[in-house]
């Protein structure tokens, strides 16, 4: 187990390596030019010009690419251009703020996705199989931002019942603040829950026909037990890898619902700083993305692992 | 014996809607089980012995129909609530089913496993169901039941698992336990073990046993009472002996009957298989089901057939058992040789120290930085598994040579080394004094037309899309050279030849039984004209009445061919029945091989005389013949030095088995032992087969 850890994690970081050169890379071909943005539009040629000596721009791209990665090694991703801070806090920040957001739809896409699943399997081809199956085909079946939008217009337009967008500040409620989350965290897991109630579905009924499931009814255990300590147990296996696919996905979907909500977090910092063409500010935060990214695939396997027992215990005993 | 019955079935009925119709999978079936018997119920695929034992569980699912009565210690079952019923199972019925590797929960530890019952039926805390728990593990013999608690499935071996659901099963302290086939995936030396142990528990706690099994032998070993079902009714009903010594209805006379004899003088005489087909259970006639394949059947047999009384509890459903008590079932003569080939080339095909080896699973093993792509690179060095550990034998032109062996002996590995499939890690395979390893392009070809095999399970080598002419054709046109315009009658000689009717031609597999598909199979490895067939356990997928067949058929196309086998089962009768020679592999190695008489007699190797004492005989008079008991339940349990049987050998001499490799001894020219013990103190083991005698 300890040799499998490691294994992985020299393997992510060789990942890292390669994606920080893939980034670095397409973010110098990136059109526009750096020296403008700091110096303005408006700037004169030997402006512009100081500028690029002062940072180096002119020199070949592999010294360039050594003075940003060693810098990151030392825990210094750079100076914001456009914000004119450092890069680490700013992303710290914006971080925190994806964090919560990201591990509250989470928590709701696996617990609400696994109940669904389950029960659409105990009820298998019944109404309300039917029912839950369409539910998530509708949530899976249009973009974050629609859903978005739509909620924004019944709940904080129309309604008047949640704040449209934005995440309040540490002088708000604690309620307040929670309600800041209510509208993205809804829309993110509407759009993600499919995959989990689907998967829960079809694992469930698989593990509902096997000989061990009879033999906990053939011992007189009530259905409850049998469904949730002798089915669900096995059946979480296959979720489990589809929740770790997911963070992709969420990921993905956390990037356009920020936008949609101005919520201040890492998806709409990227996007801001691709707008405004702050190189360092994009790589910094591309990097931390892939960093996460990798590591909660990592979670995900180490989970895989300690639920299912033949990983957990090798050995055999005599 | 008969105390007031525990267990009283009174014509069952259990039904199901199909597209077909009506499907009937049990017709009025009734019987009873009292305190302290063991109630056989046998039957093939299809007989419906295992609806009969969800019935009683009362778990079948709402789309069966159920109707008559179950009535348990004179309550009717089939009237209590569903959370009734509930209450009963695993408390006062319980049951064990077939599959031991999946009937466990792969995910839970063993101890709840086992005292989950006690906690959900009697109430107690978790503490004092983990006491009864390990108490319960204790008395099925599995040892170190406090570790166990912890474990999971995975980690112990089938024949352990199977003690665990044995122990799971009693540790309410039923008054009736369910066996559905407990044994069946076991290996027959681990089988004789749980057999034991079942025994014993019956004897100790006094409970009522509901026996399910197809093996006849099983039920001579295990059983009271019998009960013989065929397409879900009753055909015969009696006390062991009588089923067993004068079997009544013909359907039984026919199912012993197929048995291959496990005994050094009647091996190679023809079998009576039962022919025809297993009825459709959704057009079952009102008369004889059995009638179709009976060969004794007549007008009569038409009529509706009610159990006639034999005497002494003794019945069946037949209306000519009593004037049939007397005939025996009959033995087809062997077909007139057609087309007989004289063997086109010599083909002796040696092994000479073959061996391969495979890298385990599993997460143990040490880490070592290595290097890939000349980088540093974590590796984890798994540890390694002698599947194939240094095997030679020769099979000359027209022999058959026997393999037998137990699940992870490396039998099938062997196999598919020898005729090339797979690679082997060391050692050679020589053809016609040809090294095989060293033939390419057209040489190898040629080999591989020669020397062809015929696999176990004959559903996953057919596509469904392809009709069983297209499927031999294609085996023809893979891999001979016959024209286009001759390929269709080639194909339909084979059919001939495999006994296939032409009018198969183009029927899909699904509408074939199992014998039938085993039978294009052996038209598909014939396409070639090969000289020599590797059949690894080409029946053991199959019911005994149609495996008889199969071994028929084997047997005449070896004459009628003159083809060589290599011939590989875990079964010693059938491997006996139809091997010239035997060759008994344990854990990677030959221990000994020698002509099938003298592998069945003394002096023998201490695994296979295991192996002989272990199979269960159909003959009352030998229920309890001698027996050696094997240490262990994991039928390959293997040293990696001196003798490889040392951990299960009940006579083992001492450390020079665990340290010293044992030397080839040679009782006989031919027959050779690998064992430490002198050949003297061998020849004195008495024979562990029955003494010769006439069959009926
Ligand atoms: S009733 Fe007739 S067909 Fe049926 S078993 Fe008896 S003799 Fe055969
Ligand atoms: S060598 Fe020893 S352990 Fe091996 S079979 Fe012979 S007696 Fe048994």
């Amino acid at each position: 187990m300890i040799g499998y850890i490691v294994q992985r994690l020299f393997a992510i970081l060789v990942i890292l390596v390669v994606m920080s050169m893939l980034i670095f890379g397409v973010t110098q071909i990136l059109p526009g030019n750096v020296a403008y943005v700091i110096a303005g539009q408006f700037a004169t040629p030997d402006v512009v010009h100081a500028i690029e000596l002062k940072l180096g721009l002119n020199d070949p791209i592999y010294v360039q690419y050594w003075r940003w990665a060693s810098g990151i090694l030392r825990g210094d991703l750079g100076q914001s251009l456009v914000m004119e801070r450092p890069v680490g806090p700013i992303i710290a920040d914006a971080l925190g703020a994806s964090a919560i957001l990201a591990s509250c739809s989470f928590v709701f896409v696996a617990t609400i996705g696994i109940t669904l699943g389950v029960i659409a399997a105990v009820r298998q081809n019944k109404a309300v199989d039917h029912g839950i199956s369409i539910f998530t085909y509708v949530g899976i079946s249009v973009p974050e931002f629609f859903w978005g939008i739509v909620l924004v217009i019944v709940f904080a337009r129309y309604l008047d019942w949640l704040p449209p967008g934005g995440r309040g500040d540490a002088s708000d409620s604690l309620l307040t603040r929670i309600s800041y989350l209510v509208l993205p965290t809804a829309t993110l897991t509407f759009t993600l829950i499919a995959h989990v109630s689907r998967m829960t579905r079809s694992s469930m009924i698989e593990t509902l026909r096997t000989q061990y499931v009879r033999n906990a009814r053939a011992k007189g255990l009530p259905e409850r037990v049998v469904i949730w300590r002798h089915a669900l147990r096995n059946a979480l296996l296959p979720t489990i890898t589809v929740l770790a696919v997911d963070i992709g996905w969420l990921i993905g979907g956390i990037v356009v619902v920020e936008t949609v909500f101005s919520y201040p977090g890492l998806g709409r910092l990227m996007i801001y700083a691709l707008e405004r063409h702050d190189l360092p500010l994009i790589q910094g935060s591309i990097l931390i993305i892939t960093a996460i990214y990798c590591s909660a695939n990592l979670l995900a396997d180490l989970l895989y692992a300690f639920v299912n027992p033949k990983i957990r215990y090798g050995n055999a005993v005599r | 014996m008969s105390q007031s019955a525990l267990l009283s079935v009174s014509n069952l009925t259990v039904a199901y809607e199909t597209r077909k119709g009506r499907l009937k999978a049990l017709d009025g079936v009734s019987f009873s089980v009292s305190t302290g018997e063991t109630l056989a119920l046998v039957g093939e695929s299809g007989s419906g012995k295992s609806t009969i034992a969800l019935a009683t569980m009362g778990l079948l699912g709402p789309e069966a129909a159920i109707s008559g009565s179950i009535s348990f210690e004179g309550r009717d079952l089939a009237g209590l609530s569903a959370e009734d019923r509930r209450k009963v199972r695993g408390r006062d019925i319980s049951v064990v089913f077939q599959d031991p590797f999946t009937s466990l929960n792969p995910s839970l530890p063993i101890g709840l496993q086992v005292a989950e019952p006690l906690i959900q039926h009697l109430g107690l805390s978790r503490n004092e169901a983990m006491k009864r728990a390990i108490a319960a593990l204790t008395e099925v013999g599995l040892p170190h039941p406090e570790r166990l608690l912890t474990a999971y499935p995975h980690q112990l071996s089938g024949g352990m698992q199977q003690r665990v659901l044995i122990a799971t099963a009693l540790v309410c302290d039923p008054t009736l336990v369910v066996l559905d086939e407990p044994t069946t995936a076991l290996d027959v030396t681990v089988e004789a073990r749980i057999l034991d142990l079942l025994d014993e528990i019956r004897r100790s706690r006094q409970i009522g046993m509901l026996f399910i099994t197809h093996n006849l032998g099983v039920v001579n070993r295990i059983a009271d009472r019998v009960c013989v079902i065929y397409a879900g009714r009753i055909v015969e009903i009696g006390a062991k002996n009588d089923v067993l010594n004068a079997p009544s209805h013909p359907y039984t006379k026919g199912l012993l009957a197929s048995l291959p004899r496990l005994s050094a003088r009647d091996h190679q005489q023809r079998l009576a298989p039962i022919g025809g087909r297993f009825p459709d259970l959704t057009a079952l006639p009102q008369g004889c089901a059995f009638a179709p394949r009976c060969p004794f059947a007549e007008a009569k047999c038409n009529e509706p057939q009610p159990l006639h009384p034999l005497g002494d509890g003794h019945a069946a459903r037949c209306w000519k058992a009593e004037a049939l008590r007397q005939t025996p079932w009959p033995v087809p003569e062997a077909p007139k040789t057609i087309a007989a080939r004289a063997p086109a080339m010599q083909g002796e095909l040696a092994v000479r120290d073959l061996s391969k080896i495979y890298a385990l699973g599993g997460s143990g093993g040490a880490i070592r930085w290595t290097r890939r792509f000349g980088l540093p690179w974590l590796k984890i060095e798994r540890p390694i598994l002698r599947a194939v550990d240094g095997v030679s034998f020769a099979i000359p032109a027209g022999e058959v040579l026997g393999l037998v062996g137990e699940s992870g002996s490396g039998k099938s590995t062997l196999a598919r080394l020898a005729i090339r499939l797979i690679e082997p890690n060391g050692g050679d395979v020589v053809f016609n004094d040809k090294s095989v390893n060293k033939l390419r392009g057209k040489a190898l070809k040629s080999f591989r037309q020669a020397v062809q095999i015929i696999f176990q399970n004959p559903d996953s080598s057919l596509n469904p899309r392809r009709t069983v002419g297209e499927a031999i054709a294609r085996a023809v046109t893979l891999h001979t050279s016959v024209p286009g315009k001759d390929r269709h009658n080639h194909v339909e000689n084979l059919m001939d030849r495999v006994g296939l009717p032409r009018s198969y031609y183009d029927r899909y597999p699904h509408q074939l039984s199992g014998g039938e598909k085993q039978r294009i199979g052996i038209a598909r490895a014939l396409a070639t004209d090969p000289v020599l067939v590797v059949c690894d356990e080409p029946v053991s997928a199959l019911d005994v009445s149609v495996q008889a067949t199969v071994l028929n058929l084997l047997s005449d196309l070896r004459d009628q061919l003159s083809l060589s086998y290599l011939f590989i089962s875990h079964d010693l009768s059938v491997v006996a029945h139809i091997a010239d020679r035997i060759a008994v592999m344990y854990a990677g190695k030959i221990v000994e091989v020698g002509s099938t008489t003298a592998v069945l007699e003394p002096p023998y190797h201490p695994y296979t005389e295991a192996l002989l004492a272990a199979i269960p005989l159909p003959d009352p008079a030998l229920a309890n013949r001698h027996r050696t008991v094997l240490k262990s339940d994991v039928a390959n349990a293997r040293a990696d030095t001196g003798c490889p049987f040392h951990p299960r050998c009940s006579r083992k001499l001492g450390t020079i088995c665990e340290t010293v490799t044992p030397p080839v001894v040679e009782a006989a020219p031919g027959h050779n032992i690998v064992c430490h013990i002198p050949l003297k103190d061998l020849e004195r083991v008495p024979s562990v087969l029955p003494p010769e005698r006439v069959t009926s």
